[in-house]
């Protein structure tokens, strides 16, 4: 009886239940695969051209110098700013780790970069480092420049202030997601290693780095995903320039597919980027875990 | 004390540079960007907000709308989902999580051009419709899903299959006693989303379009552009469009970190 | 029980949103009117204020229409219309854009050649394939070289470069005295390309006028000899410290305040810049031909002109009518002499009957284009059956950009025929 009666009432759940199953499945496993058979073949509106190709698209990939500097850049700036975000996330976490007031008020503030959109981030930004902007009036007028220095206006130095623009944005994340593992750190742990002398560096070594392990795990694995699709700051900071040399593998798609309306070529590096990501995602997160354990 | 305060210093310096030229004049602002603002003026920001394209008010309105009926419809969703889910044992329960969970991952350009074919076939292209629905069924709801079903395991067996002895329907029990049980994960998948999709920058650029009216990050995009050189207006701008996240995040800072937390020491 | 509170929450969740959608700004319906859409850009000349007063102007000619302005968010607006395209929302009118890359998917329609011919006095400077998308209402070059005056009288340079070899010299005066000899907006990628296309069309399309057509033709490469050459002198400027070493780091709007303020002595840029020029201080500001070896004029030309039309308006013959009246408009026309340096092209008018203020150094400008001179289709910026095929334009100004800081000259040539190879398949 009782078995019957659930059946009966599970209905309007199971209902609710399927409705999301289903907004996944048109919005976002359908889509994949359209892409995905996209990705063989021709598909070009302006040339009104839609044929399967086979593998073209992908072999194409192989000789793209532009897929290769955007993949480049994307992986360097995925990696770079995951290191930098990290490291300042335990020193800034490490600093902050008090309970006063003025430490708290401190906390939020360096929260507040995740709060604004990329857009913003972007354009407040570029005031700053735009060739006139207010970072060269100021190492002018200060001295520390005889003349202004090409923040956005020379590859190397483009890559470096978009890693910096997104290394302060993830900073904020990892601060508060290392402050937190720092406080489950249970204090007797911290008391014996006193007791038994260990400090500085190698108490930092031997105890809090260990114990910010399942911190790190979810700290690195955000922090690459993150910047393995960002689009908003770098369109906003340099539009891909200068001479494309900060178009990421995002913007590349994103281009391919709406501008040159090569959607097919697009949908083939889009599949790449997806790989990456998934590839990026499971192994550094299972080595990260299995890391976890072994500590 | 003094390290945390000037690492802080550093830290903060942009958003410092956006709240006090936000109220200094443009000669002011070139003169010296760090200085305060005093005497503050509201000339930026009055200039901002009486734009003849209404770009402050109308972007404002917009992405309140999209953010507020999106999250209204995934909380339902992605909860009715995981508790169906959390119930429940064996392979299909583990693929579907884990088809779900790949979802977080999934860079949306990769999705987006076809997502954008799905709303044309169905009528609902480039409309606020089109826009919320692309969001429910995208990795937002993902996000919910990962977030529910790990609280919702936690929800003790006995105390629903009390509510089941008393007779209680499944959408009831859901509702009436799971989902309280479960609010600092609605807390958090509601901040996060919130924020998320008020943030957004790409679907409302390309599934919404120019023509409804922007959101307030496509608005800002396609009106600033390039060609503003004036710093005043562009800070008044900037402070008016992010004040209402900061505002929001400074509300509900505790649940805030509580959310973001909950994951890293799990 | 519970179900209804739950469907009482739905239901106006979704009243809600087609609420808001009712209050969306996509109306125009109400009295009779066909709402249409018009992609515009905005420039530091061609502000909001003028694109609002020019479609009143000309919505006030055209019953029954209603315009809704859309703006690209760069002056890149080919690529926003294509961006729109791809995402379903091609406009019904598009401003400048360059027909070539749309009319291969049957996108555009063109206007009416008696119409045309009518009223133009180069009725087919736009012409592609026979048939002409966008009316040739005015024309530019582009780009011309400008000058300050003062910083030349300082560098002790008494004319206006003619030849390359003067054109140099002067640089080296400058670079001597601390001056920074040449603006460059290079953020912007078109404006980034300015001295490349000055170089190519000087060098390469004045000694054949053709070379673009047997470039479609396979006759002639990037890679070949002659335009390598040629474009060796855009690495001489930079090398020899002649641009501003952050120059790609400054917006177009930055470099042209920089160059009207003084801080460089020449700045090469299409005509519209003369919009730009300070009234006040006109008279310090000169423009001189791209310089050519030999010191023969070559002016690089571009038909210019208002705004095409989509194949798939709403109603193409009232776009045709709003199209018209907008490019007839007297006062559009005179706001783009004044603001953005446009030089008229309508039959049977002289610069007077516009009732314009212009400065001495438009005018001076302006009469390259009466005269009988070396005229080529600027590459790059021509609209007719010269204009680059789709996607090539980006490929040039990423060139532009990339040989600001690389040195291999023959190496980005090779990639412009590659994407040429590619666009054209």
């Amino acid at each position: 009886m009782r078995k019957k009666h659930l059946k009966a009432g599970e209905r309007g759940l199971t209902l609710l239940a399927a409705l999301a199953l289903l907004l996944y499945l048109v919005f976002l496993v359908l889509p994949l695969l359209l892409s995905l058979r996209s990705s063989f073949t021709n598909e070009n509106p302006l040339k009104a051209t839609n044929d399967f190709v086979g593998f073209a698209n992908y072999t194409e990939m192989a000789s793209d110098d532009a897929l290769k500097a955007s993949l480049t850049f994307t992986l360097i700036l995925a990696f770079g700013v995951t290191v930098a975000a990290n490291a300042l996330g335990v020193g800034f976490a490490m600093l902050l780790n008090r309970t006063s007031l003025s430490y708290r008020v401190m906390r939020t503030l360096a929260f507040l970069p995740q709060v604004l959109s990329g857009v913003i981030v972007g354009f407040v930004w570029q005031t700053i480092l735009t060739q006139n902007g207010l970072l060269n009036t100021a190492l002018l007028k200060v001295g520390i420049l005889d003349e202004p220095y090409p923040w956005l206006g020379s590859p190397h130095a483009a890559l470096f202030s978009i890693g910096l623009v997104v290394t302060w944005v993830m900073s904020g994340f990892t601060t508060v997601v290392y402050l937190a593992a720092l406080q489950s750190i249970p204090l007797e742990l911290n008391d014996m290693a006193s007791l038994d002398g260990v400090r500085g560096t190698q108490r930092f070594r031997k105890i809090t780095w260990p114990m910010l392990a399942p911190g790190t795990t979810i700290s690195v694995t955000i922090s690459l995903i993150t910047v393995l699709k960002l689009y908003d700051i770098i369109t906003v900071l340099t539009g891909g320039g200068p001479a494309n040399s900060t178009q990421s593998t995002a913007l590349y798609i994103v281009k391919l597919a709406f501008t040159s309306d090569r959607v097919g070529y697009a949908s083939a590096v889009a599949m790449l980027l997806l790989a990456i990501s998934a590839v990026v995602a499971l192994v550094v997160t299972g080595a990260l875990r299995r890391r976890e354990v072994s500590l | 004390m003094l390290a945390a305060a000037a690492v802080t210093l550093v830290f903060v310096a942009p958003i410092y540079l956006m709240l006090v030229n936000a109220f200094k004049p443009q000669d002011k602002i070139l003169a010296n960007p760090v200085s305060l603002p005093w005497p503050p003026t509201l000339d930026n920001l009055k200039e901002a907000l009486t734009r003849p394209d209404n770009l402050i008010p109308l972007g404002l309105r917009n992405s309140l709308i999209v953010a507020v009926i999106s999250v209204a419809l995934i909380i339902p969703l992605g909860s009715a989902f995981s508790f169906y889910i959390a119930r429940r044992s064996g392979k299909a329960k583990a693929a579907i999580l884990l088809a779900l969970s790949a979802g977080l991952m999934i860079p949306p350009q990769v999705t987006l051009l076809p997502t954008i074919r799905i709303l044309t076939w169905i009528g609902l292209d480039h409309s606020y419709p089109g826009l919320i629905l692309a969001n429910l069924g995208g990795g937002y709801l993902s996000f919910a899903v990962f977030v529910y079903v790990g609280f919702m395991r936690s929800v003790p067996d006995e105390i629903i299959q009390a509510a089941r002895l008393d007779g209680a329907s499944g959408l009831r029990i859901w509702w009436q006693i799971v989902m309280p049980l479960v609010r600092p994960a609605t807390a958090t998948v509601a901040i996060f989303l919130t924020l998320w999709i008020w943030n957004d920058f790409l679907n409302p650029l390309f599934i919404l379009g120019p023509l409804q009216g922007q959101t307030i990050t496509t608005g800002l995009y396609l009106t600033i552009g390039q060609y503003s050189v004036d710093y005043g207006q562009l800070f008044g701008i900037m402070f008016l469009a992010g004040v209402l996240p900061v505002i929001g995040y400074l509300t509900v800072q505790k649940q805030f970190v509580a959310g973001l937390t909950s994951g890293a020491t799990k | 029980m519970i179900r209804k509170p739950l469907l009482a929450a739905c239901v106006a969740g979704l009243l809600a949103l087609t609420a808001a959608c009712g209050s969306g700004d996509g109306g125009g319906n109400e009295s009779g009117e066909t709402a249409l859409t018009y992609l515009v850009f905005e420039t530091p000349s061609l502000d909001a204020k003028f694109w609002d007063a020019s479609i009143a102007a000309a919505t006030a000619q055209t019953p029954g229409v209603k315009i809704n302005k859309i703006v690209a968010p760069s002056t890149d607006r080919d690529g926003y219309a294509k961006q729109l395209q791809q995402s379903g929302q091609f406009p019904d009118l598009l401003q400048s854009i360059t027909p070539s890359n749309f009319v291969g998917a049957g996108l555009l329609k063109p206007y009416d050649k008696t119409w045309i011919d009518a009223n133009f006095l180069l009725p087919s400077a736009n012409s592609l394939k026979g048939e002409v998308y966008i009316p040739p209402t005015n024309s530019q070059i582009v780009p011309q070289v400008y000058y300050n005056k003062k910083l030349f009288a300082q560098a002790g340079i008494a004319a206006a470069p003619k030849t390359w070899a003067e054109f140099l010299d002067a640089c080296a005066k400058l670079k001597a005295k601390n001056i920074n000899p040449i603006e460059l907006g290079g953020a912007d990628p078109f404006a980034a390309s300015m001295p490349l296309v000055g170089i190519i069309s000087a060098d390469i399309l004045g000694k054949n006028k053709n070379w673009l057509q047997d470039r479609y033709a396979d006759k002639v490469k990037f890679a070949d000899q002659d335009v390598v050459t040629a474009v060796q002198k855009y690495r001489t400027l930079v090398s020899s410290g002649y641009f501003d070493k952050g120059a790609l780091g400054v917006k177009y709007a930055d470099s042209i305040t920089r160059f009207t303020s003084g801080k460089s002595a020449m700045y090469p840029m299409g005509s519209w810049f003369l919009g730009s020029v300070p009234k006040d201080t006109a008279d310090d500001f000169g423009s001189f031909p791209w310089p050519t070896d030999d010191g023969s004029v070559v002016v690089p030309f571009v038909g210019g002109g208002s705004m095409a039309i989509s194949a798939k308006a709403k109603d193409t013959a009232l776009a045709e009518k709003f199209g018209q009246a907008w490019s007839l408009n007297p006062a559009n026309l005179k706001a783009l002499i004044e603001t953005d340096g446009a030089f008229p092209m309508l039959k049977g008018k002289t610069l007077d009957d516009y009732g314009v203020t212009v400065t001495q150094v438009f005018k001076d400008s302006y009469a390259y284009v009466g005269q009988d001179n070396n005229k080529v289709n600027a590459i790059g910026w021509a609209t007719n059956d010269d204009a680059l095929p789709p996607g090539l334009n980006d490929a040039f100004y990423a060139a532009a950009q990339a040989l600001f800081s690389k040195d291999d000259v023959a190496g980005e040539m090779k990639k412009l025929d590659d994407a040429w190879k590619t666009a054209v398949q």
